[in-house]
């Protein structure tokens, strides 16, 4: 039964981990495309980059469940970020984060596997032009 | 002596399950087949769900690769919109790019996706200010029915992803 158990487990929770995983990180690329693409070195073009990732219709979870928790910082070289720049006029990079997508664990967890399990994501993207950097 | 021999027989006959040289009680034998159907159903049941299930997760997660992939190329690739054939070709291409993950594939050219087609593709611009470029894109899979062999899966409208559109904008350019 031990074994039975984890075999379903195997298939059903680490199956919809990997389709969470993939999800999310599509989800991120396409959210730190489009915060990007709103840079224009204004405080404007920022809360503008905020309000599009907010409003993006991606689902996670076999498309069931909206993104929370999401992250948006922005940076001037891609090294230190800020979540609310002071100096908005350098911001060149979007970096969204998708970090509390947590999946409930059916099966595995009555073999001793963890109960949920947290799927994060994180891309960040260039504003000129504007493109994946990572 | 003959305590010890006979308590070592029947031992050995207990781990064997049945009392050497005492025939097997007709009742008995169909006490282990009804209890071997009912273990082999629950289990067929539950490997059949485990397949079913797993490969049903695996093709999803393919759609969702094949559909980030297309959103992507549609994000980039140029919007020439001279003709509303123009449009429709790009719509094309990028239709191709997500079943084939090629816009122009060759004759027998093999989908990501087993049985995926570029019908099964959706393609929506988002418009942006009038006579400016569209503001994202939009691709989906409708109608798309995984064979789970013990049962089918039909999704539609997912998975779907949504990428801004970051192209060159050619509104008087046709599609090569």
């Amino acid at each position: 039964m031990f074994l039975l158990l984890a075999v379903m487990g195997m298939a059903f929770d680490l199956g919809r981990v990997y389709i969470a995983r993939n999800e999310a990180q599509v989800f991120t690329d396409a959210a730190a495309m489009t915060a990007a693409a709103k840079l224009d070195g204004t405080a404007a073009g920022v809360e503008r980059a905020r309000d599009a990732v907010a409003r993006l219709p991606m689902r996670w979870n076999l498309g069931t469940q909206e993104f929370t928790g999401i992250v948006v910082e922005f940076s001037a070289d891609g090294v230190k970020w800020e979540t609310n720049p002071k100096t908005v006029s350098g911001a060149a990079y979007a970096r969204v984060s998708a970090p509390s997508n947590n999946l409930e664990i059916t099966f595995l967890r009555a073999v001793g596997g963890p109960s949920s399990f947290t799927v994060p994501a994180r891309s960040v993207a260039g504003s000129n032009p504007v493109r994946l950097t990572e | 002596m003959m305590d010890a021999r006979h308590s070592t027989c029947v031992a050995q006959a207990t781990r064997a399950g049945r009392i050497a040289g005492v025939p097997r009680v007709t009742g008995e034998r169909g006490h282990a087949m009804l209890e071997l159907a009912v273990c082999a159903g629950v289990m067929v049941s539950f490997l059949a769900g485990t397949f079913q299930f797993g490969y049903t997760f695996y093709i999803y997660n393919q759609l969702v690769t094949a559909a980030g992939n297309g959103g992507r190329y549609a994000a980039m690739r140029a919007y020439r919109s001279a003709t509303q054939q123009d449009i429709e070709r790009g719509a094309a291409a990028i239709r191709n790019m997500v079943v084939y993950g090629d816009t122009q594939p060759g004759l027998g050219a093999e989908a990501v996706v087993p049985n995926l087609t570029p019908e099964q593709v959706d393609v929506r611009w988002v418009p942006g200010d009038p006579g400016a470029a569209p503001s994202a894109v939009d691709v989906s899979i409708h109608q798309y029915t995984v064979d789970g062999v013990f049962r089918a899966f039909t999704f539609s409208g997912r998975p779907s992803v949504e990428f801004p559109f970051v192209g060159r904008f050619a509104p008087s350019e046709h599609e090569p």
